[in-house]
């Protein structure tokens, strides 16, 4: 781990045109901002090669060993980019430089770098844009914003594209809708054709196309994870409880972020899903099941180019397909809705299996059970999607009064709810976790509102930023956010912050270290798993003793 | 010399012409590159089940058909919605979040102004003038009846909204810092521009009969006579030059915003990727991903990666899987 000051001091800069039309020298490339050059392990493996990614490349060497042709290979991948997406183009053209956008990114925020408001992040691809792309940059160069490639350039690129968590809060306070994450992604991707890719990502997109999942879990190790956690489950409720994994004629496929098999406080949310499943099983008949094949939701190719997002996501509906799944419902993890709601159907072909077809036609639950009639999925998908969040089911549920819940089993817990980026802005899924949590929970207290639902501020870590070296960056960038939590923690006495993100749930619990705020993080399917009363198997509200953390509910008595 | 004059007469073609082509080529650019996915940026509510509310905001924040994300754009262009939640960070202030919904106020004056302008010029090039365009300078004008010609408040508005927007680019560190001089070149024109019409109003007080004839003669394609030209006051002539370029200019620079706003797939796009699935032009039939399919071709050398179906995966980790099997594909606590 980098090491990260005891002090931060953020440095305002404002430099005129003139001199940040200049790009940043090897020597402003700073650790704890620049993130690692992925390896030719990660992308010259079998199954994830990138261009030129057989050789290893330094970010803190001035060398950076690029191929001999980079200008031409580059500029091939930008004219091609500006004819493949036209966000990308109309982006490079419309920007009127209002400033809208420039205080709104929480990295500007926290390192006070002038690049790294989104304009200027935006700005360092457009200026080589003009310079290449437009008469006027050709003809008055630097007078018109213009300036040619150059080893520095590119330099300045990886350095800035990869401080941007592609949170797209900049996005939602343009006028024009200027989406400089969609800028960043498509630079990025650029870079990849001249072999420089992050490191962090790239282990995790490398380890998925191989084994299945970001962490390059085996199959029999994911098994034994999660049953590892129904022995846990078993002590908590002293129920034998069980679960599936590739089942094939299951109703439904389940997909979460790997990191729910193993990290922590991921891992409560796990076992969160694991008594929603039995109890629903046990009561209305419904088979989930997971899968090892497509065992990972989130998708760190979002994070590197349309190519990667889809290698990853092509398992999903492949799997789906295979064991004859009708829906599939997807865990907590906010990148992984952005992947899994705007991109996923759109990068493969749906499942074909007649079980998915006939379920669609008329997506009632009432087919899996009668007495789920009512619940009708159908009311904002298709089939021609298939997903549903496990935390749309469950409001559903409770709204349908399906399932039983104790709130009181929550009562030492004060929560507060962070929305995930992709979850709030690439979804739009505001309400229906707070739905949740007033119903599982008696003491629920909302953020201020500058900083939360599509306002909300990013955890700093998003887009591939949660790697160790870029500590110093996570810190900074998630002040905001930590602001935002101080004031509920002190004013409500906050202690609890649930997000329903596998990246938040990695970040926060070492930026509320960091910044010194005494609260647990969690996911809202763990609070749901306290709150779930097991009533098939025989379970009372009261009869429950430990929440899933294994802390006595109503304190000691 | 007077046949130089022509050259004003023969502008106003060019710079037309200039705009016209230049805009359509402009879009037609954009028009043509793909939209490969669709990523509305949700600022509301997502469509959902019924029983949870949408305001009529998530309705036009969060899109949920083709309709509704055309309401969402006549909002962005018409009513600045993006700007209307503005504000500002203040790190001097323990890091507020200051409301900063003026820069919403001033750029809405201003572009209205510059629009109710725009229209009260037709009066110059009709004859006779029609009555919306005399309602307009009207009501323009109602509250400066006082002053003679009436003080026509759109014309101070928008020099103040203007002088606005360009002092927070000289005044404030931020906007000096991102502003190019693209940016205050646009501003020149529009100050010229400005001043040089309410001079010409307001203190010049310059004959307007032979500004009219000179209009008129544009629009009906009839060379003005030698003598309206050299009755043009040098004033005008600064005034219609500068209108001209800019009209001009406006393909080559970001007043292009205008029309681009209408390509903006985080705005014109629907929040409805669960209902309809969006086909991505360049790859509309992705049975195999594309890396595992054609692969990346960079400088004649394709990078191909091996793609990892069921029967690759179950090949690799057979063991595992058919231990999974046999256990009936059921997970049960652990024995201990
Ligand atoms: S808000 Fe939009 S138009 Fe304004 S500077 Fe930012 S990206 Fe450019
Ligand atoms: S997407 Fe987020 S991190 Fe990236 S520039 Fe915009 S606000 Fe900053």
């Amino acid at each position: 781990m980098s090491e990260v000051p005891e002090e931060l001091k953020i440095k305002q800069k404002f430099p005129n045109w003139y001199d940040w039309i200049e790009p940043i020298k090897q020597e402003d490339i700073k650790p704890g901002f620049a993130s690692y050059i992925a390896l030719p392990k990660q992308v010259n493996s079998e199954f994830f090669k990138m261009p030129f990614g057989d050789v290893e490349r330094d970010v803190f060497s001035e060398d950076w060993k690029l191929p001999e042709n980079w200008k031409e290979i580059l500029l091939d991948a930008f004219k091609e980019t500006l004819e493949k997406n036209r966000a990308f183009k109309v982006f490079m053209d419309i920007c009127v430089r209002c400033g809208a956008c420039a205080d709104k990114c929480h990295y500007y925020i926290g390192t006070g770098d002038p690049k790294n408001m989104p304009v200027m992040r935006a700005e360092t691809i457009r200026t080589v844009y003009r310079y290449y792309f437009t008469k006027a940059g050709r003809i008055f160069g630097k007078w018109a914003g213009a300036r040619p490639l150059d080893e520095n350039v590119i330099k300045e690129w990886y350095y800035y594209l990869f401080q941007c968590s592609l949170c797209r809060r900049c996005s939602l306070f343009c006028p024009y809708g200027i989406d400089t994450a969609e800028v960043a992604w498509w630079g990025r991707r650029m870079l990849s054709r001249i072999g420089l890719n992050q490191r962090f990502m790239c282990i995790s997109i490398e380890a998925s196309s191989r084994t299945g999942n970001h962490l390059g879990l085996y199959a029999g190790g994911m098994a034994g994870s999660i049953e590892q956690g129904l022995s846990e489950l078993k002590d908590i409720t002293g129920f034998e409880l069980h679960t599936y994994i590739n089942k094939p004629g299951a109703d439904v496929l389940f997909v979460a972020p790997s990191a729910d098999y193993f990290a922590t406080p991921h891992w409560y949310v796990m076992l969160g899903y694991l008594l929603l499943f039995n109890e629903l099983e046990e009561r209305y008949g419904i088979t989930v099941t997971w899968s090892t094949y497509a065992s990972e939701g989130g998708n760190f190719g979002t994070f590197h180019s349309y190519e990667a997002a889809q290698l990853l996501n092509s398992k999903i509906y492949k799997e789906a397909e295979r064991l004859g799944v009708k829906f599939i419902i997807g865990g907590e993890c906010g990148h992984m809705w952005r992947d899994k709601h705007q991109f996923i159907n759109t990068m493969n072909n749906l499942p074909k299996n007649p079980e998915w077809k006939k379920f669609w036609d008329d997506p009632d639950l009432g087919q899996l059970s009668d007495k789920l009639k009512g619940i009708n999925l159908g009311e904002f998908i298709s089939g021609e999607h298939g997903w549903i969040h496990v935390l749309e089911l469950v409001a559903a549920l409770i709204r349908h009064k399906k399932i039983d819940i104790d709130p009181s089993r929550n009562d030492h817990w004060v929560a507060t709810y962070h929305d995930p980026c992709n979850v709030a802005r690439g979804m739009g899924m505001l309400e229906e976790p707070r739905y949740v949590l007033r119903n599982v929970m008696n003491k629920f207290y909302d953020m201020p509102e500058h900083c939360i639902r599509e306002k909300t501020y990013c955890c700093g870590a998003g887009g591939g930023i949660l790697a160790e070296e870029l500590m110093e960056l996570r810190m900074r960038g998630v002040m905001p956010r930590m602001m935002a939590l101080r004031y509920v923690v002190k004013k409500f006495g906050v202690n609890i912050m649930l997000t329903p993100c596998a990246i938040d749930k990695a970040q926060f619990p070492v930026a509320v270290e960091y910044w010194k705020i005494p609260v647990e993080i969690g996911g809202p399917m763990e609070m749901v798993g306290n709150a779930l009363v097991l009533t098939s198997f025989g379970e009372k509200p009261e009869d429950r003793k430990y929440d899933l953390r294994g802390t006595p509910i109503r304190g000691e008595e | 010399m007077s046949d130089a004059l022509y050259v004003f007469y023969i502008l106003p073609y060019v710079a037309f012409a200039i705009f016209v082509v230049g805009t359509i080529y402009r879009v037609i650019n954009w028009a043509r590159s793909a939209v490969p996915l669709k990523i509305p940026t949700t600022a509301g509510q997502q469509p959902t089940f019924k029983f949870i509310k949408r305001t009529w905001l998530d309705k036009i924040d969060s899109p949920s058909n083709k309709w509704w994300a055309f309401v969402r754009m006549l909002f962005e262009v018409f009513l600045f919605r993006s700007l209307f939640r503005n504000t500002r960070y203040y790190i001097e202030k323990g890091g507020k979040n200051v409301d900063a919904r003026w820069l919403w106020l001033f750029a809405v004056l201003f572009h209205y102004s510059l629009l109710i302008i725009v229209l009260r010029h037709l009066r110059f090039f009709t004859n006779p003038v029609p009555n919306f365009v005399k309602t307009i300078e009207y009501l323009d004008g109602v509250l400066g009846v006082a002053i003679v010609p009436p003080l026509l408040m759109t014309g101070v508005i928008a020099l103040i909204a203007l002088a606005f927007l360009w002092g927070r680019r000289i005044l404030l560190a931020k906007e000096r810092c991102i502003s190019l001089p693209s940016d205050h070149l646009i501003l020149f024109f529009m100050a010229v521009i400005l001043v040089s019409g309410l001079l010409m109003r307001y203190i010049v007080k310059i004959d307007l009969t032979y500004v009219k004839m000179f209009a008129l003669s544009i629009v009906k394609f009839t060379p003005p006579s030698p003598e309206v030209l050299a009755n043009l006051h040098p004033l005008f002539l600064v005034h219609f030059t500068f209108v001209c370029i800019t009209i001009a200019y406006i393909p080559f620079s970001k007043v292009m915003h205008f029309a681009g706003i209408w390509f903006s797939p985080t705005r014109n796009m629907p929040n409805d990727n669960r209902m309809r699935r969006h086909v991505n032009p360049w790859d509309p039939n992705p049975e195999v991903p594309i890396l595992a399919r054609e692969g990346i071709t960079v400088a004649g050398v394709t990078y191909k990666s091996k793609k990892l179906d069921w029967e690759t995966y179950y090949e690799m980790y057979k063991d595992q899987l058919d231990e999974i099997a046999e256990k009936n594909y059921t997970l049960k606590a652990e024995e201990f």
